[in-house]
């Protein structure tokens, strides 16, 4: 079992996520040993995209300056909670081929993190089964680690 | 007059005596570049690749319940080298929003997924077979073999006069080849492609081997986290299909008279579509003789489900270990001649 106070928390601009990262932080900082890596995923660009001339290159950087806004806006979160900037480390990465919750089920392996914390939302079956569920896909394959779902 | 001097020596033959060319009051055009696909028009000769294609034709759009419409980008036509019919699918481009179960999704025509599905599958019995090649100005053009088949749905129409004649008799031997072409789309999945538009019409039913063959590769969405969630769909309908041999609203219920109020009545929301709230999947209790286990795998696509299917290989193995099961001696599907 990987050390739980190792934790990776997936991050967006969504509301949902910047409420599981207040719920975290709140644990997190009273934690001594802890160690929190901020993971941003961006999927794969649409399937017309290159048709209406898009460069990729331009779509990662897009999306990195995006993830930069999320990063700051967290870390704000956590330091103002009482957590030391240097427990705090940033990643991001492209989907390329993976649905997003399987990204994040590799970096945990990768990383060997004890938690994984996802935010949240309400939604229909419908909307499951088209749209799938981050934290459901999650919670189903969380084996030798711990899966915070916050709602 | 006509100047034959713009097609080459070795389709003239072919060409000059074809009936779409003789009946033609005009010069048939030759087109290189198929951007404009409106102007190409019967009779006409589109150019691609090495091979020259005489419009003989249009393929329809085959949605239910509304009047078929000509496709012009997908053409009719016969290559006047070889002398055989084929389908041209020319580039065309469309992006539009379709709902499902009251979401929006989006919805992408994309012809160079098609061509990468269509190069997958070069060989397999389960897929339409064909090639691709750009033409002058750089469009991908699709050349695909006419199937000699039915459509899955007029298919299923002429067998057995009855559901419980058809459900007896034919309805095992259509859920063995639809076993098999689930394995097709499997394929797809594990190369990260889609189908895209499975439905009862994009399976036609070989005439020699009645094999199922899926058709028509070209729609492509946007569902990063369920990439196959509509495929999936799709397959649950067809299953649906192919066990009711229709679908069921639950007005048609109850204004069945053979199935009327007392049927309707025992219906409840969570029969009903996932994603289409007036299709009821809970088929048992239109035809109590359906096996159970058929009805469980359709059970997952009900608005009651509390557990839906992840991948296509989840679902053909429960299809494929109920049809074990009711394969077995004294089983239902055994029980009856045929």
């Amino acid at each position: 079992m990987a050390r739980w106070e190792k934790i990776l928390m997936a991050v967006d601009e969504g509301e949902t996520s910047l409420r599981a990262l207040r719920y975290v932080a709140r644990i997190a900082a009273s934690m001594g040993d802890v160690s929190l890596c901020l993971l941003h995923i961006y999927p794969e660009p649409p399937p017309d995209f290159y048709q209406r001339g898009g460069q990729i290159a331009d779509y990662r950087a897009e999306k990195e300056k995006r993830a930069e806004i999320i990063f700051a806006q967290a870390e704000r979160v956590l330091f103002e909670a009482g957590i030391q900037p240097g427990r705090v480390q940033r990643s991001i990465r492209p989907a390329e081929g993976r649905s997003i919750s399987q990204v994040v089920l590799d970096v945990q392996k990768e990383g060997d993190f004890g938690t994984v914390a996802v935010g949240k939302r309400g939604v229909s079956k419908a909307e499951e089964f088209l749209f799938g569920s981050i934290s459901n896909a999650l919670a189903r394959h969380s084996n030798g680690f711990t899966t915070w779902v916050v709602g | 007059m006509i100047d034959w001097s713009l097609f080459p020596p070795h389709i003239l033959p072919r060409l000059r005596d074809h009936y779409a060319v003789k009946s033609m009051r005009r010069v048939p055009k030759l087109f290189g570049d198929t951007s404009d696909f409106t102007s190409i028009d019967y009779g006409d000769v589109i150019h691609v690749g090495d091979r020259y294609f005489l419009v003989v034709g249009y393929t329809k759009e085959g949605r239910f319940g509304i009047d078929e419409q000509p496709k012009q980008w997908v053409p009719k036509v016969y290559d006047l080298e070889s002398g055989e019919r084929k389908i041209a699918k020319l580039t065309f481009y469309e992006t539009y929003s379709l709902t499902i179960g009251g979401l929006n999704v989006t919805c992408y025509r994309s012809p160079e997924k098609e061509a990468e599905v269509i190069e997958l599958v070069k060989g397999n019995p389960h897929f339409m077979q064909g090639y691709s090649a750009r033409d002058e100005a750089g469009n991908l053009v699709r050349v695909l073999d006419v199937i000699r088949g039915q459509r899955l749905d007029k298919y299923l129409a002429d067998k057995g006069e009855t559901h419980r004649e058809y459900f007896e008799i034919h309805c095992k031997g259509m859920l063995v080849n639809f076993l098999e072409s689930i394995r097709g789309i499997s394929l797809l999945h594990a190369h990260g492609l889609k189908h895209g538009d499975i439905r009862r019409d994009h399976i036609f039913v070989d005439h020699e081997d009645g094999r199922f063959r899926w058709i028509d590769f070209d729609y492509d969405f946007y569902l990063p986290e369920r990439p196959f969630a509509l495929d999936l769909i799709g397959l649950g309908n067809v299953l649906l299909f192919i066990l009711g041999r229709k679908n069921f609203r639950p007005a048609d219920i109850l204004g069945d008279p053979e199935m009327g109020p007392s049927i309707f009545a025992t219906l409840d929301t969570g029969d009903l579509s996932l994603v289409a709230a007036d299709r009821v999947f809970n088929i048992r209790k239109i035809y109590p003789y359906i096996p159970k286990c058929l009805n469980d795998i359709l059970m997952h696509f009900a608005a009651g489900t509390p557990v839906m299917y992840d991948s296509v290989d989840e679902f053909h193995d429960d299809l494929a270990a109920c049809l074990d099961s009711i394969s077995s001696p004294g089983t239902e599907f055994n029980s009856v001649p045929g």
